[in-house]
């Protein structure tokens, strides 16, 4: 079993430079945005979209080791590890675990429209809302799961933004009537060149920002299943936005696409993890 | 009816003759019953407390609440179309003195210092007068409770939140369709600790919690039906005929169980059923994860009860096996006089009965005046004994139909504790009596 390694950038200095290095840039994204050439039409944007989620769709199955790090105000530090399991096919999805020892064995496992969480602690399965944060940090489980945004939600123009040396295509995203979402408002900043999600903020119904996500950091992966790359977000930063001081940090790892078990998706297999 | 006097006076003298031992023996049984009169208060001022916090708070004596799933995974403390209920409800439960309907929620309170999770209750407080009258405002108006967007807490939330009236405060919240959404609401009022209920329960105007969790102006959380005061003791039974009522009406209800709303998420929620389901519950029910308090404290009562009785007895015993032997003589000649053995029996029963009847009396009023002083002091309890005692001031409640009960009590156990003795009194026979020695 491999140690747990702090993610970068933990220390306050590191975050000094993360700030600087990104943070910044992309928050004085909204200073130096300058208007599009023409706004872009409902279609197009569709097809941005359509783009971004089958960039990073694998089309079969997903496994990817995951490091969690939520920082909250007057608490300590937490960091989980664990595994996530997906398939393309049914939209099955499983969250296994592995460290802190408190939460060795925890999961989550989402079958038929369904969220359920075990405690191996009391051996019970509750069924959870799939908006839920994960292991209570403020990550949800569409986080680690496929994009949906083009069918999710309708996106209108906000015009072309530079974010750092980036140039970005930004949008907001609305929630589809008829589709339960955590987030009814999304705005979204997609790289222009790359279709890579570089900035993300989601709004209550009240238009309050909730949360800021950023991912400075993307790789690929070639899937067999896809046979193409598979693009997929190394770091994902999320920023409380109502309670300033809380933030999330995801790091995903060793990204393989080969076929998982059938039984991988069952509530016994998880139950077995911590026997 | 002579003999009787004769025997009630022969006692009564004797009682005077060994007053020593009398005084001695009666300022114990004193003791325990004015012991047994404020045990007595204490739970009963801890029923009361709780009763009277509850149904203030969070609780009517009679609830119907219920929850809304949208899906078999997703469900909200919701009740739907809530007039026709009510409707229902007023024709059926005639018991009724009024009803308020509450909305219900779970949500997190974040101030610029700091955060917490807490219940939110959505009130319309112009039709609460009685909630305005039980809470004391210690900053802030109360009534500006009627504007929407506005908050009261308590004072004990002000240690996290770190906020005064007129600050803001943001309401988090997942909508009953799961959806992210918040409330902007100013502090209007801050209300002192009304014990364990308030560490945890807020209130916001109704219209806010609706707004809040995008509720309908005909649903609420839970319509809250307070009984008259001669039909509080029966709200189980009305309970349970209403449930059938609303049964046989066409609505679906959840099993009975005993239990506060917020801890049936998980049974709920593992469920298949989507849509309404309606629920009765008693403020007891709401409270059971309370109520272990009441139920810790009445088995210490009666343990120590039964111990203190237990030492009574045993020194009445002693003492009346003790005053038989120094009355031998006398028994032998009153015998040898014409004295029956029911009349020998009669005259130890009623020394020890007249003895109890006495001393429980005079320890039950000084029981009594002394629950009378302690509430008159308003003496606090450190914040630990709050939980225990569901108040942060000690509050001894002592009817006149439980010092009367305590004082009887006392005094008949003290009389079946001489019974006895006083039969081996009643059976010596006079010539071994007389000759006794010692």
């Amino acid at each position: 079993m491999k140690p747990i390694t702090r993610p970068r950038s933990h220390s306050l200095p590191a975050r000094l430079v993360f700030g600087l290095a990104v943070m910044l840039p992309l928050a004085a994204a909204g200073l130096a945005s300058r208007p599009a050439q023409a706004a872009k039409s409902k279609e197009e944007l569709v097809k941005i979209l359509k783009s971004v989620d089958e960039r990073q769709n694998s089309q079969g199955d997903w496994h990817s080791h995951i490091y969690m790090e939520q920082k909250e105000k007057d608490k300590v530090d937490v960091v989980y590890e664990g595994d996530v399991y997906r398939r393309s096919e049914d939209q099955k999805f499983v969250i296994l675990f592995t460290k802190p020892k408190a939460s060795q064995g925890q999961g989550y496992l989402r079958i038929d429209q369904n969220l359920w969480f075990y405690d191996p602690a009391v051996g019970k399965w509750e069924r959870r809302t799939e908006r839920e944060r994960i292991g209570g940090t403020n990550s949800r489980r569409s986080d680690f799961d496929e994009s949906r945004l083009a069918i999710e939600y309708e996106a209108t123009d906000d015009g072309e933004t530079k974010l750092g040396a980036y140039t970005a295509q930004a949008m907001t995203l609305k929630g589809k009537p008829g589709i339960d979402l955590a987030f009814p408002v999304v705005k979204l900043w997609v790289d222009k060149d790359t279709l890579n999600v570089l900035k993300r903020q989601e709004f209550a119904l009240s238009g309050r920002l909730l949360r800021t996500s950023y991912y400075p950091k993307w790789k690929k992966a070639y899937s067999e299943s896809k046979h193409g790359d598979t693009w997929f977000p190394e770091e994902i930063r999320f920023y409380d936005e109502v309670e300033k001081a809380n933030s999330t940090l995801i790091l995903i790892k060793e990204v393989d696409f080969k076929p998982l078990p059938q039984n991988l998706f069952t509530k016994a297999w998880l139950e077995s993890k911590s026997r | 009816m002579a003999t009787f006097g004769t025997n009630l006076q022969i006692a009564a003298r004797s009682l005077i003759q060994h007053r020593r031992r009398a005084i001695f023996l009666g300022g114990a049984i004193g003791a325990v019953t004015a012991l047994l009169v404020l045990l007595n208060g204490l739970s009963t001022g801890v029923h009361e407390t709780m009763e009277h916090t509850a149904t203030t708070l969070s609780s009517g004596h009679v609830n119907v609440g219920g929850f809304f799933k949208v899906s078999a995974g997703q469900s909200a403390p919701v009740v739907t179309d809530y007039l026709k209920v009510l409707d229902l409800v007023k024709r059926s439960v005639p018991e009724m003195d009024f009803s308020v309907q509450r909305g219900r929620g779970w949500a997190k309170l974040v101030s610029d210092s700091g955060s917490m999770q807490a219940g939110v209750s959505g009130i319309d407080i112009k039709d609460e007068p009685e909630f305005k009258s039980v809470l004391s405002i210690v900053s802030g108006n109360i009534e500006d409770l009627a504007e929407p967007g506005t908050i009261l807490l308590f004072e004990d939330q002000l240690k996290k939140l770190e906020v005064k009236v007129g600050d803001a405060v943001t309401v988090s919240a997942q909508t009953t369709r799961g959806v992210a959404n918040t409330v902007d609401c100013r502090v209007v009022a801050i209300a002192r600790d009304a014990g364990l209920m308030s560490k945890w329960n807020v209130y916001v105007p109704m219209v806010t919690l609706r707004a809040l969790y995008q509720l309908s102006p005909n649903t609420t959380g839970a319509i809250q039906i307070h009984l008259k005061p001669r039909d509080q003791p029966n709200a189980t039974q009305i309970a349970g005929r209403l449930r059938a009522t609303l049964e046989q009406a066409g609505y679906r209800m959840m099993d009975a169980d005993p239990r506060a709303f917020w801890m049936k998420f998980d049974t709920v929620n593992r469920e298949q059923w989507t849509g309404q389901k309606l629920d009765v519950t008693t403020w007891e029910d709401e409270l059971s994860f309370l109520t272990w308090t009441l139920n810790l404290l009445n088995v210490l009562k009666v343990l120590l009860l039964l111990i203190l009785i237990a030492i009574v007895i045993t020194g009445i015993m002693n003492t009346m096996w003790i005053a038989i032997r120094e009355r031998t003589r006398e028994i032998g000649t009153l015998r040898a006089i014409g004295m029956q053995r029911r009349g020998i029996l009669w005259m130890f029963l009623f020394e020890s009965l007249l003895l109890g009847l006495a001393s429980a009396t005079a320890g039950a009023i000084a029981g009594a005046l002394i629950a009378a002083a302690l509430n008159g002091a308003h003496i606090a309890v450190p914040v630990s004994m709050q939980l225990f005692l569901m108040s942060d001031h000690l509050h001894l409640a002592v009817h006149p139909g439980a010092v009367v009960r305590a004082a009887l009590m006392l005094t008949i156990l003290t009389g079946l504790a001489a019974l006895y003795p006083s039969f081996r009194a009643a059976r010596l026979r006079p010539i071994e009596a007389m000759s006794h020695f010692g």
